[in-house]
């Protein structure tokens, strides 16, 4: 089975095998985690309790999958949403963004200073925004597949990604043109 | 170093690894967690259904009476008649391969 695609696992899936589904979770576990620490903030415990969330959200939600080539954007679509639901009910308390500075885990191999910066940074952004810098510009994700998976204009996505850009840049000691 | 080089630093060192065996065991065990919940509810009219036929039933069974040696092998046959009929249904309708 190992020269099989990505739509051939989603149709095994969608057909009930768990090895299949398995594969996918394998395969995509990194972009969506990495995507939900960086759009959430807080610690990364609350980052991975979300992407498994939207895994198993996936795993009901299988049948109502369009195209299976597109099972990628589809995932990061209910990541987003389930991220948006996390960030809704965790703005009733006004401490969190300040809980993401003192409970996020330092990286390895990095500066404090700047990852103190960083963290700053991404909190004072908007969760859509922040949501498109994860994926544009941490994940490498062209414009027009963010804006898909996120349901945003692709305008949007472009102005969104410039600004963050800019302000994230600017937080690191560069200049708002950057 | 250059605010460029320092952001993409800062957004790898977030970055998971591309294998976590911890995390895939954790969607598996809810995944598994979720599809028993769905089992025990797709049972559970089943349930309701024979309830209700062995109330309806009842008056004319309780008439019935076996001769005492004959109750071992009737009980025993029913368990295995319905024990082979679960097994033939479930293995059917819950088939996760």
């Amino acid at each position: 089975m190992a020269s099989l695609g990505e739509a051939d696992w989603v149709r095994a899936a969608r057909a009930g095998s768990d090895p299949a589904f398995a594969r996918l979770v394998q395969t995509h576990q990194a972009a969506v985690r990495g995507f939900l620490r960086r759009t959430l903030g807080g610690g990364w415990a609350e980052a991975d309790d979300v992407a498994q969330e939207t895994f198993l959200v996936a795993w009901r939600s299988l049948r109502s999958l369009k195209s299976d080539e597109g099972f990628r954007s589809w995932l990061l679509g209910i990541a987003w949403r389930r991220a948006q639901d996390r960030i809704r009910s965790a703005r009733r308390s006004a401490a969190r963004d300040h809980r993401w500075l003192e409970e996020a885990p330092p990286p390895g191999g990095v500066s404090p200073v700047d990852r103190l910066a960083m963290q700053r940074a991404m909190s004072d952004l908007a969760p859509d925004v922040r949501a498109c810098v994860a994926l544009c510009l941490a994940d490498g994700w062209s414009h027009g597949e963010a804006a898909v998976a996120l349901g945003l204009p692709l305008g949007t996505v472009k102005s969104h990604v410039a600004r963050g850009r800019a302000r994230l840049l600017t937080a690191l000691g560069g200049s708002d043109d950057a | 170093m250059t605010p460029e080089t320092r952001l993409q630093d800062l957004f790898a060192a977030e970055t998971p690894p591309p294998r976590d065996l911890g995390f895939e065991a954790e969607v598996a065990r809810r995944v598994a967690a979720r599809r028993a919940v769905v089992r025990v509810a797709a049972l559970l009219p089943l349930a309701v259904a024979v309830a209700v036929l062995l109330w309806a039933v009842r008056p004319y069974i309780a008439g019935l009476t076996l001769p005492a040696a004959a109750i071992p092998a009737t009980t025993a046959g029913l368990l295995a008649v319905i024990g082979a009929l679960a097994l033939v249904w479930m293995s059917g309708r819950f088939s996760a391969a």
